[in-house]
């Protein structure tokens, strides 16, 4: 069974992670450090289990582009998020035996060092992903 | 490293990182602007910090931490105004996407910056900054206009291409061909610009000519299949090995038959033959090409009477069924008179003078004068150097002209002093 955790910050968080501090103060170099090191050890623990399909991190809210309709007229809007709305920041998708195990995964991610301002209030989500088409058709 | 050593590092990184940041991120107008000041940060720190491990790393990611944080204030000012940038999805079908090479961006960016879309001003000076990471005040200096026009003119080119919706990616192939032959052109224009000023009181302006090879043979780099790409840096070279010889200590223009050819640059000459001699064969000729094949009979001649004219003028013949440009016309004409006689010449002068687009250019005056003097016709001959004088816009070119009519008034007074009081 696979499995997404997903991650989620917004622009400020970024900008505490980039080291520019904007309405909560920067990560220093330790604390970024720190983090670095968790994920990579995180991650080839995941690999060794065999658990790990893929992972990655998404560039800053800033670079996004968003499509859509308008009273059926196509348009692309650049930036469509506000600075301290929380979005998508990073992935992974697992492959392992149960929704719980996959939620024990995702569970870890709170041991993950980091500012105590954003750890107070850091969420995970976990949600199964369909394995084929038949999941989605009748 | 060396101040020079570093400016021509970043001058060659420039158009790499910029294509890497656009490639990545898009928003071309506002990336232009990070990769801008990623290199004056590069300018003042590397210098006295050390030039890091990687600088192309180094200047990506300065440059897109900037264009982060320039997107930023651009979309908070946005909210504020409320108003949302809202754009088209072209509709074409974007190819299927290959791993591109550096080559592979710098060319893209050229494709952007001579956009049809430009006029060939705009075309020209975001070529020289965005391509060749001039700052806006170089460019500025080059074209002798204001600093602020020239930010103008290239933020103004930065807004249409953002309008017209131009996607970073190579041309289809259907136009790359049209395309690139904008491209050409253009680097033609600032190798020529440099090459002789429209205005102004100097002949020269080395930086623009040196920096047209530069990105000439960037382009050659990219396309080392493209004869025309061969040729056009071919002829630059072989136009540009004459320079040492082209003007005087004091900034007079001496003409290819009175250059001193010993100061022609041997290196320049070597590589622009070996160039276009490799292109030639390869398939078909253009005109860049066809000029480069002139330039280099000139270039390896020992002399202007040692010329072979005839074969020159074979070339021009084959270079005017693909232009209708009138001055390979008049380079034509003086071709035919060195090869057939002056009278020859003086007739396709007189065929031309009829062509409205000549009337007023100087060349053709100046042309008319050359071959008058050859027949022997003094008078005639000065009179036409001073009509060609009148109209030249570039001073030490004027003077030249003004010089070759007064050295005929001293002659033609040694000759008519004793005839004086017959006329008067």
């Amino acid at each position: 069974m696979k499995y997404m955790i997903l991650t989620y910050a917004s622009q400020h968080d970024y900008d505490g992670m980039a080291g520019q501090g904007t309405d909560q103060p920067a990560w220093s170099p330790e604390e970024f450090a720190a983090m670095g090191a968790f994920m990579e050890a995180f991650n080839t623990e995941l690999v060794e289990a065999g658990e790990l399909v893929e992972t990655r991190a998404l560039a800053a809210p800033v670079h996004t582009r968003r499509l859509g309709a308008q009273h059926g007229v196509a348009f692309v809007t650049d930036g469509p998020y506000a600075e301290t709305q929380e979005v998508l920041a990073g992935y992974w998708i697992v492959e392992c035996d149960s929704f719980d195990r996959a939620t024990e995964i995702a569970g870890r991610l709170a041991a993950c060092p980091a500012p105590e301002q954003v750890t107070a209030n850091a969420y995970a989500d976990v949600r199964p992903i369909m394995e084929s088409a038949a999941e989605i058709t009748y | 490293m060396s101040g020079t050593d570093l400016e021509s590092l970043l001058r060659e990184l420039a158009p790499q990182v910029l294509g890497a940041v656009v490639r990545r991120y898009g928003n071309f107008d506002i990336a232009e602007d990070a990769v801008q000041e990623a290199m004056l940060a590069a300018a003042t720190q590397w210098p006295s910090e050390g030039a890091p491990d990687n600088p192309k790393g180094w200047l990506i990611t300065v440059a897109a931490r900037r264009l982060t944080d320039l997107l930023r204030s651009e979309q908070a000012r946005r909210r504020r105004e409320d108003t949302v940038a809202r754009w088209e999805l072209p509709t074409r079908q974007p190819e299927p996407a290959k791993s591109p090479a550096d080559s592979d961006d710098t060319l893209i960016l050229l494709f952007m910056c001579c956009h049809p879309a430009l006029s060939p001003s705009s075309q020209l000076a975001l070529t020289l900054r965005a391509v060749g990471g001039l700052t806006t005040a170089e460019v500025a200096r080059a074209f002798l206009v204001a600093e602020g026009t020239m930010t103008r003119r290239i933020t103004r080119a930065k807004q249409q291409i953002k309008h017209s919706g131009i996607p970073f990616r190579l041309p289809a192939s259907e136009e790359r061909a049209e395309r690139l032959a904008t491209v050409l052109h253009v680097l033609y224009l600032i190798f020529t610009e440099g090459y002789a000023a429209t205005a102004g009181p100097r002949l020269h302006r080395i930086e623009l000519s040196t920096e047209a090879i530069r990105l000439t043979r960037m382009v050659h780099k990219a396309l080392p299949d493209d004869g025309e790409v061969a040729g056009l840096l071919a002829l630059m070279l072989l136009t540009d090995a004459r320079t040492a010889a082209r003007t005087t200590a004091a900034g007079e223009l001496v003409p290819l038959a009175e250059q001193d050819r010993s100061l022609w640059n041997s290196d320049d000459i070597a590589e622009g033959v070996a160039l276009i001699t490799s292109a030639l064969p390869r398939g078909t000729v253009g005109p860049y090409q066809l000029q480069a094949a002139i330039a280099a009979i000139h270039d390896e001649a020992q002399s202007t009477q040692q010329t072979d004219w005839p074969q020159i003028k074979a070339l021009y013949e084959l270079l005017l069924q693909t232009s209708d440009n009138p001055m390979v016309a008049l380079n034509h004409a003086v071709a035919v008179a060195m090869a057939d006689g002056p009278a020859a010449g003086l007739e396709r002068v007189q065929t031309l003078a009829k062509e409205k687009q000549l009337t007023e250019d100087h060349r053709l005056y100046a042309v008319r004068a050359h071959l008058l003097e050859m027949t022997g016709d003094t008078p005639g001959a000065r009179e036409a150097y001073l009509a060609a004088a009148r109209r030249a816009t570039n001073l030490p070119q004027q003077r030249y002209l003004n010089r070759q009519a007064a050295r005929l008034d001293d002659a033609d007074n040694e000759l008519s002093e004793s005839q004086h009081h017959i006329w008067c």
